[in-house]
């Protein structure tokens, strides 16, 4: 990872700035119901391996920072709804997504779930600026 | 799963339709690219490089993928997009010159 960062900061000009965006695993997707601003219904961690490679590249971009490849311009999150007509298309989706745990855990009763069904996911961006 | 949502609206599905659209993305990051170069590393199939193209002066798509590669260039023809490249490579050895790029994105790359 930090290979790719360096590569990157040699085929930036200077001052050139760099993005890094990639899915949110601090924060759960959350499973809105109805429609994309419906009620949150229920929400679905990310697998603890998943995990782990997110924080290593967490830790990658924080290295560049300390070395004074970077300095940090601006970061944020932005959600993304990806919609599900019903469970058994949501379950198939999960059945072998690589991020998302398996299983949604549910907030609400089972009467409250009205399809369709969407899967709001974090996604975290940080904007970077090549220092000289 | 045959769409994506913005905002409640309903959008076709189509290049990386499991990921943001690219102008939502590129809105996000709140960058100016009109008159930029932009490299797009790790760029499947180019949801964000064709994003990115509209404002753009050039932009370049590196990915190992061949067919993704292929599938962004047929996509790139159909639009209308002729500043857009794709070229086959790695994030981690990338064949490119020093300081030939304004912007380089990573969208889920890292």
């Amino acid at each position: 990872m930090v290979d790719a960062l360096q590569e990157a900061h040699r085929i930036l000009v200077e001052r050139g700035v760099f993005v890094d965006a990639r899915p949110d695993s601090r924060v759960s997707a959350r499973v809105r119901a109805g429609s994309a601003h419906g009620r949150v219904v229920g929400t679905i961690g990310t697998q603890r391996p998943t995990k782990t490679d997110d924080q290593m590249s967490d830790r990658a971009i924080r290295d560049v920072l300390c070395r004074k490849l970077f300095r940090s311009r601006r970061h944020g999150r932005l959600w993304h709804a990806i919609p599900f007509e019903d469970f058994a298309e949501l379950n198939d989706y999960l059945s072998d997504h690589l991020r998302f745990s398996r299983r949604v855990h549910w907030q609400a009763p089972a009467a409250r779930r009205t399809t369709p069904l969407f899967v709001e996911r974090a996604v975290r961006f940080e904007i970077l600026q090549k220092r000289s | 799963m045959s769409a994506t949502a913005d905002a409640g609206r309903l959008l076709p599905g189509g290049l990386g339709f499991l990921r943001p659209p690219a102008e939502i993305e590129l809105g996000a990051y709140g960058l100016d690219l009109r008159g930029l170069r932009v490299a797009d590393i790790g760029a499947g199939e180019g949801r964000v490089a064709l994003g990115a193209a509209r404002d753009a002066a050039s932009v370049l798509a590196v990915d190992p993928d061949r067919g993704a590669l292929a599938r962004g260039r047929a996509e790139a023809k159909r639009q209308g997009l002729s500043n857009v490249k794709f070229s086959e490579g790695a994030a981690q050895s990338l064949r490119l010159p020093d300081a030939s790029f304004d912007v380089v994105v990573f969208s889920w790359t890292l």
